[in-house]
């Protein structure tokens, strides 16, 4: 049974709606200040893959699993983002951080007031195929998690990398 | 080290949605002297004074992505401290940081746990670091 099922955790799960709130603000933000400040890109996106992943843990932890899934997208393509170098492919990662951003907003709506929140019936159909092309030219970039150990974290996502795919979160996410 | 229910319990992150489930599956297990604290940085000082007052933590419950301090720099910290290198310390992590255990587990964590975790696998966690 999903926890947003127990109406024991309806407060946990109206204060994690509040705070994926503040921090969806603080994603926009950073996504703000990367536009008005392109040489903050690789920085700014690395933070926000911090954020979402905040997100992420907490939402899957409450059983809102469309959220964590969009938010682990969202992580994995703000990390790999944040390791590119060319212009043009830049703005498009902001751009469709942005897309992503607003999507989570009203996800997270539709998961304070109890309706579905699936993104078959909030996204766009440009979103999914900017996706799946970011997720093309994403294929050769290794690292898709927070790095606290360059080397050593390097060293251990070449061995054995969990993460799952962008492709594979299309996919979970009926993209 | 013994498991007592009356043990003095820190929780670590800053999500307070995962502080309050995370302490709602303490409470679960019995567990009754439960404090809260929204990063390292905070939480560092807090575990000092209980310290210097004579009634220190005596399990950390610590996410590891938060701002300010990380969990991996407050274990860290707390390992290079005499007082604290036995000090019981439990790593929640996300799922795609399950490679980076490796690291915590060097420097000198407990136990981890990835959420998103059951109380019955909290408190499998707990009972193998108590039991070690």
């Amino acid at each position: 049974m999903s926890l947003l099922d127990d109406p024991m955790m309806k407060e946990i799960v109206d204060e994690f709606c509040d705070e994926a709130a503040d921090l969806f603000t603080q994603l926009e933000d950073i996504l703000d200040e990367i536009e008005d400040h392109p040489d903050k890109f690789s920085v700014g996106l690395e933070q926000f893959g911090q954020i979402i992943d905040r997100v992420m843990g907490a939402a899957k932890s409450i059983g809102v699993d469309e959220v964590a899934k969009f938010c682990e997208l969202g992580k994995i393509i703000g990390y790999k983002s944040s390791q590119v170098t060319d212009k043009k492919l830049q703005e498009i990662a902001v751009a469709v951080m942005f897309d992503t951003v607003d999507l989570l907003i009203k996800m997270n709506e539709k998961t304070r007031t109890g309706s579905d929140s699936s993104l078959k019936n909030l996204s766009t159909k440009t979103f999914p195929t900017r996706l799946h092309w970011l997720s093309e030219k994403f294929k050769d970039i290794d690292r898709a998690s927070c790095s606290f150990d360059e080397k050593q974290s390097t060293d251990l996502s070449k061995e054995e990398d969990p993460q799952q795919s962008i492709d594979d979160l299309l996919n979970d996410l009926g993209l | 080290m013994g498991l007592k229910t009356s043990m003095k319990i820190i929780v670590i992150n800053d999500m307070g949605t995962m502080r309050k489930i995370i302490e709602k599956m303490l409470k679960t297990m019995g567990f009754t002297n439960i404090t809260q604290a929204d990063d390292g940085a905070t939480a560092l000082p807090m575990i000092k004074e209980a310290t210097e007052l004579g009634v220190p933590y005596e399990f950390i419950v610590s996410d590891w992505n938060m701002p300010g301090m990380s969990g991996l720099d407050l274990l860290k910290t707390l390992r290079a401290d005499d007082q604290y290198k036995d000090l019981p310390f439990l790593m929640v992590t996300a799922e795609a940081e399950q490679g980076n255990v490796v690291i915590a587990v060097k420097a000198g964590v407990s136990n981890f746990i990835v959420k998103p975790f059951s109380a019955a696998t909290l408190q499998e966690k707990i009972q193998k670091i108590f039991k070690a």
